[in-house]
């Protein structure tokens, strides 16, 4: 969502799907897997809102559906490709939405091309592309120049015109296997309905095309008018509890927390940082320096910025690619926390092979994971592996203080309920432990490789360390005034380098003597589900993001039962039921900056077409150098979405057949299957009683009862043809490996037709592994290691296997 | 309060005298009397649920530093009090058999985990922490210059040989300490499941 919004957050909340008059729910089985989305689902559906549902299986989620569609998955953008040329075509976009609050009037430059399936810039060697023809026509200051109408060829509403113009209805049906005349009922229910909702979870994100499944809900719902209203939005329902949290946090290798980008070896210095990533990022990285560093960190050794590790571009491999570089010898030692990769990472065999090439292996977590005992599992032979394996048994969620965000970026806070089980610790005090522990060993060194340890700022206590002074790290301190930040406000007007925050998107969450995080106040004045003083909604306390765009020219809210915020001319400022999402609270919308509706994208406005572009130069203060104020969000594998085959399809490429599958595309796994030998498609699912890789839910009895073994799902017609009856074992083979499970002989599935051809689709679902109270064969025993190219995201939701009668 | 034999006789009296249609007695009081009895005198005290990314509140019901019931919280307007099937099982966590007590290690070639004390683990993870570090580290490196084409020599400060796994299943603070703490010690190589 980030290249199109800005932001990669969830843009509504639970509570006020409430206000939704439809929902697209494709790639969610939001009954089972969020069925708090389905409790607020049904308080709109009671009011007369519509369900669409789309998903390769009648699930429980299209039980409650108004139109259900059967899909052949990893197929969607086809049907979207189709819904978003349909829009255009019969006009039924939002004109002063598209007009206002989107670039479709930018004009794009003429060296931009699309042919056969390829963008321009293409590099068939690194499989990269080059995005410098991606890019808008500028004016001699270096603004984009914008067309007087949205008929003008260059602008970006006429390419997308082009583009989706080869997605028609029929070419969708054949791809995905949705009747046409359902994919046009999807259409029209979705655009009739105002504000319409989208959710999505792995079901989307999951492919090596994920992130332009998600970009073309983004270009649907900006079409529309449905963004920063509420009821309306992109729901991305995650998986994890913290999700959120760990994510604003960066535990992740392109990110310093709070979204900066992670600095390379091209940025040799601060301003080479700056200038590469554009001032808004300078403010930010000092804060998190001065953080990190405190005294430490100051304006002449630029705040400890030479003490952070620097990425390698050529070297930065993402967590399914952490095995391989375990077993070519680079990584010697995995500290792993709450995490089972042994059952959730695609292609099995590789990471045993990862983890046997280790010296150390240090696993914390709840229960006793497949992932520390992986030496145990069948067909290894541990005397011939060599790793040395801790395990650290952790506190449980209640039995320790802290905050977890939710996906609507809900900061909540809870104090022990309980206390650790046994000798149980939880993860902050190991943390706490191994660095003090790291830093007395090299206490004394005058070695500059040893600086950063030394010179750190980390004081969270003598004992156990306390989760308060962290969140208050987080939350941040002015200098000037020597006291906590009392509100972001406070932190986007301060001087650089007289503010620390560990996270900026933080700022404010504990001014002097408070948490905003542990607020209990649950009134709901406006009935809209905004509930503002309870708890913390980051950036700011804002619950529906980008809500200028629910305003109109003048400022005032266009849909009057579902007022967000407004223009107040008596006191000249932005006010409202919500925080307002604007550039400044004083700036009316008569002013440049009054109208901007997407605050994060340098061009102020949501991107149908993801150019690349940098907004304006400025110095920031404290440096000599001119560098832009912000850069845009890419998708590195075209800045519209386009329709790619799954990299293990049954069947060719429709729109052009000699580019199959996603030309960036990740490919880790080694070993690939062709649809003679494995003729049918696989997708992985959870179910309801068990959550994930099952480290925590198969170790609870009741849950076990209920679901308690894995299987595959198969329609009727396949049973028929396999010769196997409910209940019995089946084998299900990929070329990377197999297991043995009962078949399940459902309706839920249905022979498609893609094509001219009967396709079927076998469904199983994962959380098994080899140990606890409930072992079970992994389904990550066939699925596959190859990546959406921009989230490295596997493609677990489709591959090809073959399945008998075992 | 304590569940005495003289008041559970009191509460059977209670509910026959409830003369409900049927039955003869009234069931659904009975249940909720039981309840009652049994949350009497417990701190409530509020969490967060600890799967999907709802962020549903919880309610502990706490007597005696134990725990004694766990449902929805009626105060949490996610929620409004509802869980689904998976947190309504979070109760079987805080006494399950099948949590470790300790620290456990396996020694290379081994077959089996043995216990240790947490000031041995917390030893031999700072002590290779510190190996791994010293024999993997990388203070430059020769790049070429995106912008010049020139090669040069840049600092870049990395333990090669460290990786982490953080995790979206621990709190804010954890997760900002796993971060902070692989940049420290010189690792950038720091993912976790958000991709999974
Ligand atoms: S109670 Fe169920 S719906 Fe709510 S956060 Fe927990 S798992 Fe999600």
């Amino acid at each position: 969502m980030s290249p199109s919004f800005g932001r990669g957050a969830m843009t509504n909340s639970w509570q006020d799907m409430q206000n939704s008059e439809c929902f697209l729910i494709a790639g969610s089985n939001c009954a089972e897997c969020h069925p708090i989305a389905m409790k607020w689902v049904n308080r709109a559906r009671a009011k007369g809102a519509k369900v669409i549902v789309v998903d390769p299986r009648f699930t429980r989620t299209a039980s409650q559906a108004d139109v259900f569609a059967q899909i052949r998955p990893g197929t969607d953008i086809a049907y979207l490709g189709a819904m978003i040329n349909y829009y255009i075509e019969n006009r039924l976009y939002d004109e002063f939405y598209v007009l206002n609050f989107t670039n479709a009037l930018y004009k794009i430059s003429k060296d931009f091309g699309f042919k056969d399936g390829m963008f321009s810039g293409f590099n068939p060697e690194t499989r990269k592309y080059d995005y410098a023809s991606w890019a808008y026509q500028l004016d001699a200051e270096g603004k984009p120049v914008k067309a007087d109408s949205l008929d003008d060829p260059d602008c970006v509403f006429q390419k997308l015109k082009t583009h989706y113009s080869r997605y028609t209805f029929e070419v969708a049906s054949n791809i995905t296997g949705i009747p046409v005349a359902k994919i046009k009922q999807i259409a029209d229910t979705f655009a009739a309905a105002k504000p319409g909702n989208i959710f999505y979870a792995l079901g989307m994100t999951q492919h090596t095309t994920g992130v332009q499944g998600i970009r073309c809900y983004a270009i649907i719902q900006l079409l529309l008018g449905n963004v920063g209203k509420a009821g309306g939005g992109i729901q991305a329902l995650r998986g994890e509890p913290n999700v959120q949290g760990s994510t604003d946090m960066a535990n992740l290798n392109a990110n310093l927390p709070g979204y900066i980008p992670y600095p390379t070896n091209q940025e040799k210095t601060l301003n080479d940082f700056a200038a590469k990533h554009g001032s808004v990022q300078y403010k930010p990285i000092v804060a998190l320096l001065k953080a990190w560093f405190g005294a430490n960190a100051t304006a002449e050794n630029e705040y400890g910025y030479q003490w952070l590790p620097k990425n390698n571009p050529a070297n930065m491999p993402i967590q399914p690619q952490f095995f391989s570089k375990m077993e070519e010898g680079q990584f010697k030692l995995l500290l792993n926390w709450g995490s089972n990769s042994t059952v959730s990472i695609p292609d099995r065999k590789l990471v045993a092979r990862g983890l046997s090439s280790l010296e150390m292996l240090v696993v914390a977590d709840i229960f006793n994971t497949e992932t520390a005992q992986f030496w145990k599992e069948e067909g290894l032979n541990p005397a011939k592996i060599p790793t040395e394996v801790i395990f650290l048994p952790a506190a449980f969620v209640y039995e320790k203080a802290g905050s977890m965000t939710n996906s609507s970026r809900l900061v909540q806070w809870k104090e022990v309920a309980l206390k650790p089980l046994n000798d149980c610790h939880p993860d902050l005090d190991m943390l706490d432990h191994i660095f003090k522990r790291v830093r007395a060993l090299y206490s004394g060194s005058n070695d500059p490789k040893d600086e950063p340890i030394l010179k750190a700022n980390w004081d969270y206590g003598d004992h156990e360390a306390s989760a308060l002074k962290v969140l208050q790290e987080l939350g941040g301190y002015n200098d000037t005034t020597g006291k906590p930040i009392a509100a972001i406000g406070e932190y986007l007007a301060a001087p650089i380098g007289t503010v620390s925050t560990g996270c900026w998107v933080y700022a404010g969450v504990t001014p002097e003597g408070k948490n905003l995080a542990d607020r209990r106040g649950n009134a709901d004045p406006t009935g809209l589900g905004l509930n503002k003083d309870y708890a913390f909604a980051w950036p700011g306390n804002i619950r529906v993001l980008y809500n200028r765009a629910s305003c109109d020219a003048q400022g005032q809210p266009v849909d009057s039962k579902r007022k967000l915020i407004w223009w107040d001319p008596v006191q000249n400022l932005w006010v409202g039921n919500d925080g307002p999402d604007v550039v400044d609270k004083t700036k009316g919308p008569d002013t440049p900056e009054g109208k901007i509706g997407f605050k994060q994208n340098p061009e102020g406005v949501g991107r149908l077409f993801a150019a690349t572009y940098k907004s304006g130069t400025v110095a920031p203060e404290g440096t000599a150098a001119v560098v832009p104020i912000r850069g845009a969000g890419m998708t590195v594998d075209g800045p519209m979405p386009e329709f790619y085959e799954p990299i293990e399809s049954p069947t060719a490429n429709l729109l052009h057949p000699e580019v199959q599958s996603n030309p960036c595309a990740k490919i880790v796994s080694k070993e690939f299957g062709n649809p003679d030998e494995y003729p049918y498609v696989l997708t992985s699912y959870g179910v309801v009683e068990h959550f994930c890789a099952g480290a925590i839910t198969r170790n609870i009895p009741w849950l076990n009862e209920i679901a308690p073994e894995p299987y595959a799902e198969i329609s009727k017609n396949l049973a028929h043809k396999i010769g196997v009856k409910e209940g019995d074992e089946v084998e299900v083979s990929s070329a990377r490996g197999k297991l043995v499970v009962r078949a399940l002989v459902t309706d839920r599935i249905q022979t498609l037709k893609i094509n001219g051809k009967d396709q079927e689709t076998i469904g199983m679902p994962w959380s098994w592994g080899f140990a606890s109270l409930s072992p079970g064969p992994s389904t990550n025993n066939v699925t596959m290691n190859a990546c959406d190219p921009g989230a490295g995201t596997p493609e677990y939701k489709c591959c090809l296997v073959n399945i008998r009668r075992a | 309060m304590k569940f005495t034999r003289r008041g559970f006789l009191k509460l059977s009296g209670l509910s026959v005298a409830a003369v409900a249609s049927g039955l003869g007695f009234d069931l659904e009081a009975t249940a909720a009397h039981g309840h009652a009895l049994k949350l009497a005198g417990c701190t409530k005290i509020p969490s967060i649920c600890h799967f999907c990314s709802g962020g549903c509140g919880l309610l502990l019901h706490i007597k005696d530093g134990k725990l004694v019931h766990l449902d929805g919280n009626p105060d949490n307007p996610i929620n409004e009090g509802t869980l689904c099937p998976k947190a309504a099982s979070l109760a079987q966590v805080a006494y399950s058999p099948e949590r470790p007590k300790n620290p456990l290690y396996r020694a290379p070639g081994s077959d089996e985990f043995v216990d240790i004390t947490w000031e041995e683990a917390y030893d031999r993870i700072a002590k290779k922490i510190k190996e791994v570090r010293d024999k993997t580290w990388t203070s430059t490196e020769e790049i070429t210059n995106a912008k010049t084409g020139a090669k040069e020599t840049v600092t870049v400060n990395r333990a090669e040989g460290i990786c982490m796994i953080g995790s979206a299943e621990v709190d804010n603070e954890e997760s900002y300490l796993l971060s902070k703490l692989a940049r420290l010690i010189g690792t950038p190589f720091h993912e976790h499941q958000a991709r999974i």
